[in-house]
């Protein structure tokens, strides 16, 4: 099989048909020649035929009746906190007939949702009232619940629940006890000896490490917004992509549906972690796109640094922070491009568009040597950012930055 | 072209389900549910081995976490999509949870058995034992192998449909498939003699 490039890697997806046609073709023709990809095709096949041969499972019978349960007291610890956690004779009412198992397919409920979400609280479908009955209880429903919700803002405006995890955590320098609410515009703190977690709206939660200070900015179905002034805080998010942001002095995390450690200092720098998923770290010029296991720095005046994998060498990463922060210059990126690995492609890839003229032709080599780009990316078009170009060898280098 | 069409059908189907889940139905919740339990409940059952109260509790929770997020929807990507990517998640977290005080224990090679000496009713055993054996040679992969390999076969979706639910390139969907589907093929290969030989 000489001169004729080895298929392996290609062989599942071969099997599974979802290579293009030509590559297809070249995949079977060199398994007609070459013994060692075909036993090793022969391979995958048996494990195809395997995992081919599974069968889902059906879901235990009675799940609903546990899930609608825990929907319904759900909804009903949502308003019952619109009551400013003073049940009424409305609450009340509303608990018992909803564990009576009330009504039909009402178009009252419809409306009675329609009341709840527009106070922000989370609709209940009630089913099967009479007609007279179920517009008695929609108007008592309308005012109780209006008047609550008036109560409501006016004492609370929108909170996330903050739990005590360690020490005597504070809300705009008030301790709180086990638990507490956070409200838009105040600061949760934490001494040296504290801890606490914080309940994203219901994304996810952030975990505030001691000696952290950070304020809730925004909270909306369209927004959630921290701002982290100095500390160290945990997040784990399962929210659709940008739909929770964290600002810094000098730069704003966006979630891409991750977890990661963002930590700032007295300086205003900060340090990002990745541990899941994808984080961009931007502010209005430039942006870091951070995938798990890389990190990444920022420093106030300057905004983010190059993203970079921790595992890198000591060269690399020292050299890469004297470029980004330290006014390092040529040398700093020389350092950073020889000593990169095929892994660092991440750094190389952003760094294209943050150098010009001989730098930029210098990382392009070294770039191409270590990734090869894919047909149809030129150098010509590389150097000259060709958005398209740039985004179609990025999706194939992060194999090499995801493995 | 029927499977286009129905595919289509389904796809359309689920977003009236979710409307009217956005307007607080309850029984659009329920038909939610039923329409996507089980293949929540096979990819956790798959994904922790086999334990089937943590499959039931990690299905519960993905459906929680969906009709209260539902608002959130946006309809900017296939429903299924945001479906399987929370389960993803909710399987990741608590394999990441349990990871600190509970390991997963490593699978260790049954001895094969030649299919042909048999009986039927040993035959019927034996393709369960087999089950097993894949179910926990699926369990001891690497989470993020594990779940693309759950998202192929239980879901059957294509590299394109897995690489947006992990949020990852469809390149690394190919390379991770095939790190796994290696990886099964070398721990599974006792099995080589019998059931699913393709006979």
């Amino acid at each position: 099989m000489f001169g004729q490039q080895h298929v392996r890697k290609q062989l599942t997806a071969y099997a599974h048909g979802e290579l293009a046609a030509a590559e297809s073709a070249r995949v079977a023709a060199h398994l007609g020649a070459c013994a060692r990809c075909r036993a090793e095709f022969e391979k995958i096949a048996h494990g195809i035929r395997l995992l081919e041969n599974l069968s889902p499972q059906a879901a235990p019978v009675n799940m609903w009746e546990s899930i609608e349960a825990a929907l319904a007291e759900a909804s009903l610890e949502s308003f019952q906190s619109g009551q400013a956690e003073r049940p009424s004779q409305g609450d009340a009412r509303e608990a018992d007939t909803r564990r009576a198992g009330l009504p039909g397919n009402l178009r009252p409920g419809d409306l009675l949702s329609g009341v709840l979400r527009s106070i922000g609280l989370r609709p209940v479908r009630l089913m099967g009232w009479r007609p007279a009955l179920a517009a008695g209880l929609i108007l008592l429903f309308v005012l109780g619940a209006g008047g609550a919700s008036w109560f409501y803002l006016r004492e609370t405006g929108a909170s996330w629940e903050v739990a005590r995890l360690a020490g005597a955590p504070s809300i705009d320098a008030g301790r709180i006890g086990q638990t507490g609410r956070l409200r838009i515009g105040e600061w949760l703190e934490t001494d040296a000896g504290s801890r606490a977690q914080i309940k994203v709206a219901d994304i996810g939660q952030v975990e505030i490490d001691p000696g952290t200070r950070i304020r809730l900015v925004e909270t909306r179905e369209t927004e959630h917004r921290l701002e982290l002034a100095r500390g160290r805080m945990h997040a784990n998010i399962y929210a659709p992509p940008r739909l929770f942001f964290v600002d810094t002095p000098s730069a704003v995390a966006a979630d891409l549906g991750c977890a990661y450690t963002l930590e700032v200092d007295d300086e205003g720098s900060s340090v990002l972690h990745v541990t899941a998923g994808w984080v961009a770290f931007e502010t209005k010029d430039r942006e870091s796109m951070v995938p798990a296991g890389a990190a990444c720095r920022t420093q106030p005046g300057v905004g983010p640094g190059t993203p970079y994998f921790e595992d890198a060498s000591k060269l690399f990463l020292d050299s890469l922070a004297k470029f980004d922060f330290a006014g390092g210059g040529r040398e700093a990126l020389r350092l950073v491009v020889a000593e990169a690995r095929a892994r660092d492609t991440l750094t190389l890839w952003h760094l294209l568009a943050r150098v010009a003229g001989e730098e930029r032709a210098g990382v392009y080599e070294r770039l191409a040597a270590l990734a090869p780009p894919p047909a149809g990316v030129t150098r010509d078009g590389v150097l000259l950012l060709d958005p398209a170009m740039l985004s179609a060898w990025k999706a194939q280098m992060e194999a090499l930055w995801l493995a | 072209m029927e499977l286009t069409v129905a595919a289509t059908d389904e796809r359309q189907a689920d977003a009236r389900v979710v409307e009217s889940c956005q307007q607080g139905d309850r029984e659009a919740f329920r038909l939610l549910f039923e329409t996507h339990k089980d293949k929540v409940y096979s990819i956790a059952l798959y994904f922790f081995g086999g334990d089937a109260a943590l499959a039931s509790d990690i299905t519960q929770q993905v459906f929680l976490k969906l009709f209260t997020r539902i608002g959130q929807f946006r309809r900017q990507s296939e429903f299924t999509t945001w479906l399987y990517r929370l389960t993803t998640n909710t399987c990741i977290d608590e394999q990441r949870r349990r990871r600190r005080f509970t390991p997963l224990p490593e699978t260790q090679a049954a001895p094969p058995v030649p299919h042909a000496t048999l009986p039927a009713a040993e035959a019927r055993f034996m393709q369960l034992e087999i089950a097993d054996s894949v179910r926990d040679a699926i369990a001891t992969l690497k989470p993020k192998l594990r779940i693309a390999i759950l998202l192929k076969y239980f879901e059957e979706l294509s590299y394109e449909e897995i690489a947006e639910v992990l949020d990852c390139s469809k390149g690394t969907v190919a390379s991770r498939l095939h790190r796994g589907h290696s990886i099964l093929a070398e721990r599974l290969g006792h099995l080589r003699a019998n059931v699913f030989s393709g006979d």
